[in-house]
């Protein structure tokens, strides 16, 4: 058991993870969850053994947390973790005792397959992967059947590649450094959900429709759709802000994959981010010129030039001898205050846009949807989270407040654009709770 | 099948519309059966440890209310003063301890048991000592500090704005408190009414009045902010 034990594999966190363990807090931590629903009920036997063979596979996805005396660090888990029964509400709080078991659950509910992942084990592109395996390696088990290596699906008997747990920051990071001065955005409020419930709204539409929308404002579906909850927004808060009373900007996180812009395949956190801004004191935006705002902001800085900058400013930070220095005790105090101070109050909330996911044919015709779900933010109560599989795309709103005023909004602003829209939810029956 | 209220498509799973809470009912048509995107009722168990701590505090003030009880006895077999030590522990243990049970204590409810708490621990002090100050003085001040600082937390937890109204408020609400304790005093202890409360209900009038008058005028609450920032 000893020697099983030396063997396993252990990363150190890659730049951007080391923020999330600081930034953890008594009721929240930052994880995401992608699931995949199947065409009949999950088989949690054959899922728990799928699971298995994904754990040798990825060594640095199905990992746990751990503490060094400067920094934490990453360990492959020696077996895998018990697949787990669904909660009313997804991404339960992980804490730090779970981290330090597993940092990633795997989720059976009748027809969904679903992982939740520690945000410092991988992006969503390398979740993604991870789910795909999943589900390619269950369907094998299950239905005997032969998944072509392709789309993100690797020969899951092969040893893992170095290329995967490579912490590409270091590599990428420019000569020269980009400002990390920004303006705060409009915070969101409301009633506080109780016992940490956070509600889930799934908007249905279908690609066809959204994507002709977009293409009449001259935009990407990415775009469009950040156009629309920024015009939501600015609606919401035009409706909650009292006359006279000063706007604020309304600005939302969009996260960048950099492995479209550099030569990388590491299978851990290699994403980063671009914040488009609309500022009341310049009046009123039509929705084209938002869709031009947006469309603006990501072309000036989704370049690797820039991109390259803004990796040099985080990297530059872990490089520098003093604070690598300083005991993790201290080193997450201060982290977590920066957090506090700067993390969450750049923009109204995230919008993470995974696109059009694709899987080899033969699994296709097993699966119906696939949701990409993003935790809620330490301090701001909504998070989106998109995807699309097939002809529709899901677009999940989490919230942990009582009132669903920007889902009101953002199927106002759908419905203004003639997009179908079909809506479900966690909520729970009966009594009713919302006002409008 | 759709929202009457806001005209969107639910879809069957959906008892009320998630968008507007409208309760989805239409008798002419029937639904299929559907199944729920996250089952009901199944929540997750917090608070174990949080509740293992409270219980390890409540132990720790067993402790010394138990040691100071036997001490009391050993010499004649009679309490005598394990009450105050017992009702002083218990008073801080309310006041401090109690909320730490709950995962979301609501402020107002909590402060209406403490001030309760220190209200009977008066009350047994009175009775002790045979003080006869209880019902004239005690409970009135009590009573009053409690009115004051309840009705302050209470505005300010349910209330998203005019927190400067409140504090205004607050502050020349305890200005009144003090002449209503001197003129008590003066009833319940035959002290001289000599009007030394006059001078700070003036004073915190004063200061009450000008946060109302921040409140109220935003040109001086700028200014204001401009030559006191930091």
């Amino acid at each position: 058991m000893g020697n099983e034990k030396r063997k396993l594999r252990w990363v150190k966190l890659d730049n951007a993870a080391k923020i999330y363990p600081a930034a953890m807090r008594k009721n929240w931590s930052n994880l995401y969850r992608i699931s995949m629903n199947l065409r009949e009920d999950v088989d949690v036997q054959v899922l728990q053994s799928a699971l298995e063979v994904l754990v040798k596979r990825f060594p640095s996805i199905a990992a746990r947390l751990r503490k060094g005396a400067f920094w934490y660090y990453l360990e492959q888990v020696a077996e895998a973790p018990k697949i787990r029964e669904e909660y009313s509400y997804p991404m339960v709080f992980m804490d730090k005792e779970e981290l330090g078991q597993c940092a990633l659950r795997v989720i059976a509910y009748k027809k969904r397959i679903a992982v939740e992942f520690f945000h410092s084990l991988t992006d969503g592109t390398g979740g993604l992967i991870f789910v795909k395996n999943l589900v390619a390696e269950y369907l094998e088990q299950k239905y005997g059947i032969s998944i072509p290596c392709e789309h993100g699906i690797v020969d899951r008997n092969a040893p893992p590649r170095e290329e995967e747990l490579e912490d590409c920051f270091p590599r990428f990071a420019g000569p020269v450094t980009a400002s990390r001065k920004d303006t705060n955005a409009w915070h969101m409020y409301g009633t506080e959900e109780t016992n940490g419930f956070c509600h889930v709204t799934c908007f249905k539409i279908p690609v066809e429709a959204a994507l002709a929308a977009a293409h009449a404002h001259d935009a990407t579906l990415t775009v469009f759709m950040n156009a629309v909850m920024m015009q939501a927004l600015w609606n919401l808060q035009k409706e909650k802000t009292a006359p006279g009373k000063r706007l604020k900007r309304i600005k939302v996180l969009i996260p960048i994959n950099l492995r479209n812009l550099f030569p990388c395949e590491t299978l851990r956190n290699f994403s980063m981010y671009t914040i488009p801004e609309i500022d009341p004191r310049l009046g009123e935006y039509s929705f084209r010129e938002i869709c031009q705002v947006i469309a603006h902001k990501m072309g000036t800085e989704f370049t690797a030039k820039h991109m390259s900058r803004v990796i040099a400013t985080n990297v530059n930070d872990e490089r520098n001898p003093l604070v690598r220095m300083i005991p993790l005790p201290i080193k997450n105090m201060v982290m977590k205050a920066v957090f506090d101070r700067v993390g969450e109050k750049k923009a109204c909330l995230n919008l993470s846009n995974m696109g059009q996911v694709k899987v080899p044919e033969i699994m296709e015709s097993y699966l119906e949807r696939v949701d990409f779900i993003l935790g809620v933010q330490a301090s701001a109560p909504y998070n989106v989270g998109m995807t699309s599989f097939g002809d529709t795309a899901y677009i999940n709103i989490i919230r942990n407040i009582q009132e669903p005023e920007l889902e009101r909004h953002f199927f106002g602003v759908l419905q203004q654009h003639k997009i179908p829209v079909t809506v479900e939810s966690n909520q729970p029956g009966g009594e009713q709770t919302c006002i409008v | 099948m759709y929202c009457i209220k806001c005209g969107v498509k639910l879809e069957d799973t959906e008892k009320k519309c998630p968008l507007c809470g409208t309760v989805v009912y239409h008798p002419e048509l029937t639904r299929a059966p559907a199944e729920p995107l996250y089952p009901a009722q199944k929540m997750p168990q917090y608070g174990s440890e949080k509740r293992a701590v409270s219980g390890i505090l409540l132990l720790l003030f067993l402790i010394p209310m138990l040691l100071s009880c036997v001490s009391d006895l050993q010499p004649d077999g009679k309490l005598d003063w394990f009450g105050y030590v017992a009702g002083g522990l218990t008073v801080t243990y309310v006041i401090v301890f109690l909320p730490l049970w709950f995962q979301k204590p609501n402020p107002v409810v909590f402060l209406g048991i403490d001030f309760a708490a220190v209200a009977l621990f008066l009350a047994y002090i009175d009775w002790q000592t045979q003080g006869g100050w209880f019902w004239g003085f005690g409970l009135p001040v009590t009573l009053g500090v409690a009115a004051v600082i309840c009705t302050m937390v209470a505005l300010l937890h349910y209330l998203r704005r005019g927190k400067l109204f409140v504090y205004g408020g607050a502050i020349m609400g305890f200005g009144v408190l003090v002449l209503i304790i001197e003129w008590l005093l003066s009833r319940t202890f035959q002290i001289p009414f000599v009007g030394w409360s006059f001078y700070p209900m003036v004073v915190v009038c004063l200061l009450g009045g000008c946060l109302i008058y921040l409140a109220i005028h935003r040109s001086a609450r700028e200014a204001l902010q401009r030559k006191l920032f930091f």
